[in-house]
């Protein structure tokens, strides 16, 4: 108990003594606002836009979403293949690293070109972010059957089938998730950075990559900060679900979760 | 008598790859029903002799024949249990025993029926949903044990099942083998380094030589099923301890 508390006030004492830096810093300096806002003008900037912060985040989730779950699922049934033979993954693995390679200040363009301004584009930054951690991990997964279940399976007459159905698909799943677990924290990024170069304000609607932007040119800068607060917020929930569904597939039986006492 | 044998091992010799001889001219004649322990010093190639009666590897010279069929060919006659339990980390108990079935293609019922049963068997009714990790080594090869037999093999092969336990559990799980062997009859071919364990469970003990691993010598074991806990403790067990003993010193001193 005593320790849980613990646990919960050092981080606040951390977060006081840094928001009182913060405004120290502030005072001493002197700077104005547009340059260094104070955080309270940082909150009052969210409090003041908040209908467009919410507006940005919802269509920045959307992106971050779909493209994180167009990474996992192409990831994982990608990695399958790869896993699946080693002919397979001698073929198409150093393309992968090439894609993985390519930045995405490159591959941004070429995806409004042929996908347009928005959020398809947005979803494909996105997913091109996410896809390869998933993808590594997986492969590693699929090929790292442990040999003694292999042959249990073989005394077993299992099928081709039955072997990745019942031993290779469960055996991968706490690589996978790890994967997973690093595309969602990429996710959000991904969909911020994609909005940002790829974004269009559909309807005077922008993303939050987008809204940085609008107030970074308006020099709007409290409000600037507001929008970094909302992507850090989006940040959490995201790896906090995706943690969670990690949690929920491995606690049960995997080393990493269970309790050992 | 006169039945053929259930395992017949022809002049089998193994190596692995260009490596060195690691068995050399095994002949082995199995009746069904038999209990045949392999002992000898580390390395001869128990293993390698048990893998091969599974076809888990293929032998380099001479064939083996089970029931009229290749090793491969018979795998569904056999079970194998390995060193450490091999259980699926992410089944429950119960899932773990009915691995076999499910894959085999028993339909639920069936299945169901016949998981209750083993664990029943071998005492882990109770820790039916627990997970492999929630479970002490003894527990583990019960229920490895358990899912072996789950489909009742005719043959089954047991690589140092017990080696990794203490002594008294151990012996509790000789007797508990003994037990499920009067129940659900099958034959077996069990690697061990215990000289105790070799005695009191088999009908026979292979003793094999290392470099190339060759047999020895081949011990009878007279003693009648069932054996009771305290067959361990006669005289005519102890003397046959003791030659089972001197013919594993002789081996190891060549
Ligand atoms: N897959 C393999 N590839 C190459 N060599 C192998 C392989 N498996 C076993 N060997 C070699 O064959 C020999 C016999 O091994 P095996 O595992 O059968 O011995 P063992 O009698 O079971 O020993 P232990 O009592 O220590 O388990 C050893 O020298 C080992 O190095
Ligand atoms: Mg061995």
């Amino acid at each position: 108990m005593k320790a849980r508390l613990l646990s919960w006030i050092q981080p606040a004492v951390t977060g006081i003594g840094l928001i009182a830096l913060w405004y120290l810093i502030k005072k001493i300096s002197g700077v104005p606002s547009f340059i260094l806002p104070s955080p309270d003008e940082v909150l009052r900037a969210a409090w003041d836009e908040r209908s467009v912060l919410i507006s940005a985040v919802m269509l920045t989730s959307r992106g971050a979403v779909l493209g994180f779950l167009a990474a996992v699922g192409v990831g994982f049934f990608l990695a399958m293949a790869l896993g699946f033979s080693p002919r397979i993954k001698a073929s198409f693995y150093p393309y992968i690293l090439v894609l993985q390679m390519m930045p995405v200040t490159i591959l941004a363009p070429v995806f409004v070109l042929w996908l347009g301004q928005g959020l398809p584009s947005i979803v494909a930054i996105t997913f091109m972010i996410g896809f390869f951690p998933v993808v590594a991990n997986t492969t590693m997964g699929f090929v790292s059957v442990d040999r003694n279940l292999q042959e249990l399976f073989l005394m077993c007459k299992a099928t081709r089938g039955q072997e990745v159905r019942y031993l290779r698909i469960p055996g991968a799943m706490p690589y996978f998730l790890t994967g997973m677990k690093i595309a969602g924290t990429l996710a959000p990024i991904g969909a911020i950075v994609g909005d940002f170069l790829a974004g269009s304000a559909q309807g005077g609607q922008g993303g939050i990559g987008y809204m940085t932007i609008a107030y970074f040119s308006q020099l709007k800068t409290p409000a600037l900060f507001a929008t970094g607060l909302t992507a850090c917020l989006l940040g959490f929930v995201f790896v906090g679900g995706v943690n969670w569904l990690h949690w929920r597939l491995l606690h049960q039986w995997h080393d990493s979760m269970v309790k050992k006492e | 008598m006169n039945q053929p044998p259930l395992v017949k091992i022809n002049r089998v010799g193994k190596r692995f790859g260009s490596g060195p001889l690691v068995l050399d001219g095994v002949e082995l004649a199995v009746q069904r029903g038999e209990f045949v322990s392999f002992i000898g010093p580390s390395g001869c190639g128990k293993s390698t002799l048990l893998r091969l009666i599974a076809g888990l590897t293929e032998a380099s010279s001479g064939e083996l024949v089970i029931d009229g069929m290749t090793p491969e060919n018979a795998r569904e006659l056999m079970f194998f249990v390995f060193q450490d339990a091999n259980l699926l980390p992410w089944r429950r108990v119960a899932d773990n025993v009915e691995l076999p079935l499910l894959l085999r293609g028993d339909p639920t019922v069936r299945r169901q029926e016949r998981v209750a049963h083993m664990l029943e068997v071998v005492g882990l009714a109770a820790a039916a949903q627990r997970f492999p990790w929630q479970l002490s080594g003894g527990m583990r090869m019960r229920v490895s044990i358990a899912r072996a037999l789950s489909v009742a093999p005719q043959i089954l092969l047991l690589d140092e099942p017990f080696g990794a336990l203490d002594e008294m559990t151990r012996d509790k799980l000789n007797e508990d083998l003994l037990a499920i062997r009067a129940r659900d009859p099958f034959t077996g071919f069990f690697v061990t380094h215990s000289v105790t364990e070799a005695v009191y469970l088999s009908t026979r003990i292979v003793v094999l030589s290392a470099n190339p691993g060759r047999i020895a010598q081949v011990i009878e074991v007279p003693f009648a099923y069932p054996r009771p806990a305290e067959l361990r403790e006669t005289p005519e067990f102890l003397q046959l301890l003791a030659k089972t003993s001197r013919a594993l010193r002789a081996v190891r001193n060549n």
